[in-house]
């Protein structure tokens, strides 16, 4: 147990070796730049919809960033129970955080594509439905989190709820898109063929967006180290405050 | 261009959510470093 | 084994506890039929609509009551303590977690049980000529709200505001299992009767995978 602390502090250590965020910034506007100048220049414009499908090229690979980051929550919480090391733990809350917020660019940026092309703002077909679900999964989590005030209680409730999230997410997908099989509703985004620019247009705003999503994990993490670094430092100065 | 509005839209907010969320966790990262500082040199004494 | 004894043990513990209280199960029941009650306000269901709707009804009004009485699964030990004592007797932790599934399992099963003539009345559904296949559905579908809804009792009961967060984690959790659930007896209402076989491996799979992470991660939330 001393040695699980020591490393922890030690992590914080290097975490705090932090720069003011200036140097992140430039990095995420960096990223969102060439993915954006790629997606609003280089990219063909789609023949049916013109100028606002440029949008799937943030919607889709919003989504995807937002599995990712979901599935690094999964083997954080996983890694936690077993090693009870709190530096999982930071990055399980930080992943879902990010998480949350990619998966609410892809809410946000359905409805605005759907109302000019389709004429509504939400469709309750498969992929929004099951989305949003998710989001609610993990918005659930987080919001667990904060009505556990003990910090090992907390870890260890929410890696276990998170582990059960993560094996309800095929759960989800795949019923809704059975019942949607079944009921038919207006499918927002086009489906089929996509063009070969397209697609490397596409998998570049992935790659740009992972990105993104590094730099974000890592701020998030220092952020939660240095929480437990405080956690830590005011213990011990109560701890002194009765001895001296 | 039809539709420029709301492709604008969908930009600025993609880019407003991951600028505003970067921001609020560097100020807070700052906060907590001062915290950090405060607290070490208390102990100090 | 040192599951099986345990778990029948603590089984006939559970059981006769929440029987020793029976208001939990009459309150369950009145507040399924409060449920179906109010619903019928909000539409005027017809004999089609109530074939389609009916079932999506019942489920969601036993996802909802099963969300508020599984509290007192974990409350009422924390009173004295009694899973303390319990956690350190030699039993593979898991036996007291299954233990508990399978009496609320029961207990809502028997609430079904009591739910289902007047269910069927109030919506004109002939249930008869299904009874055998729709109580593989219930009892599928019981299985999920129980081990699932038994698990995060415990998550809620160690945690703030415990009788809003089970609700808040269950219900996006269960989803699927509704879905399955209600589409499953929905197509046991139709002419002919269909028993839809995806649905129902659907909840196998759900009932065999979540009860199989509560074994492998349950006895964590056991912790002092």
């Amino acid at each position: 147990m001393a040695e699980v602390r020591a490393s922890a502090l030690s992590a914080v250590g290097s975490a705090k070796r932090a720069g003011s965020g200036g140097l992140e910034t430039l990095g995420i506007a960096l990223l969102l730049g060439v993915a954006g100048y790629a997606a609003l220049f280089i990219a063909p414009t789609e023949r049916t919809m013109g100028l606002i499908q440029r949008i799937f090229y943030f919607h889709v690979p919003s989504a995807w960033t937002g599995f990712v980051a979901f599935a690094i929550t999964f083997v954080s919480s996983i890694a936690y129970l077993r090693t009870r090391s709190p530096k999982w733990d930071w990055l399980a809350v930080s992943a879902a955080e990010i998480g949350v917020g990619f998966i609410s660019v892809m809410l946000i940026t359905g409805p605005i594509w759907a109302k000019p092309v389709w004429g509504i703002w939400w469709t309750w077909d498969a992929r929004l439905t099951s989305t949003f679900v998710l989001w609610l999964l993990y918005v659930c989590y987080l919001l667990l989190r904060t009505l556990v005030d003990e910090p090992e209680r907390r870890a260890v409730l929410s890696a276990v709820f998170g582990i059960f999230a993560a094996f309800d997410v095929p759960f989800v997908y795949f019923s809704i898109w059975f019942f949607r099989t079944q009921h038919p509703q207006p499918v927002i985004g086009a489906g089929g063929y996509l063009d070969p620019v397209m697609l490397r247009v596409l998998l570049l705003c992935w790659a740009a967006l992972l990105g993104v999503l590094a730099i974000l994990l890592r701020q998030r993490y220092r952020l939660e180290a240095l929480r437990y670094e405080v956690g830590e430092l005011r213990v011990e100065a109560a701890r002194r405050g009765e001895l001296g | 261009m039809k539709n420029l509005n709301s492709l604008m839209a969908a930009y600025l907010s993609v880019w407003a959510i991951f600028f505003v969320y970067q921001f609020t966790v560097s100020r807070r990262l700052a906060k907590l470093q001062d915290e950090v500082e405060r607290l070490k040199g208390a102990l100090k004494r | 084994m040192t599951l099986f004894r345990p778990a029948a043990v603590l089984l006939g513990k559970e059981l006769r506890t929440e029987f020793r209280t029976r208001e939990l199960l009459a309150a369950t029941v009145v507040f399924v039929l409060m449920v179906l009650v109010l619903f019928s306000f909000t539409f005027d269901p017809t004999t089609a609509e109530s074939k389609r709707f009916g079932p999506g009804l019942l489920w969601l009004a036993l996802l909802f009551a099963g969300s508020l009485m599984l509290h007192p699964s974990f409350t009422r030990e924390q009173a004295n303590d009694t899973l303390a004592a319990l956690r350190m007797s030699p039993i593979d932790p898991f036996s007291i977690l299954v233990a508990k599934i399978v009496a609320n399992c029961c207990f809502l099963l028997m609430a079904e049980t009591l739910l289902l003539p007047v269910f069927a009345a109030l919506y004109n559904l002939s249930l008869l000529p299904v009874l055998g296949r729709l109580a593989c559905v219930l009892i599928l579908g019981t299985i999920a709200l129980s081990t699932i809804g038994t698990t995060f009792s415990a998550i809620s009961s160690q945690a703030r505001m415990r009788e809003l967060l089970l609700p808040l984690l269950l219900l996006p959790l269960l989803a699927p299992a509704l879905i399955a659930s209600t589409e499953a007896t929905v197509g046991l209402l139709e002419n002919p009767p269909a028993l839809s076989l995806t649905w129902i491996g659907v909840l196998v799979a759900f009932d065999v995978i979540f009860l199989t992470v509560t074994w492998l991660f349950g006895e964590y939330l056991l912790e002092e």
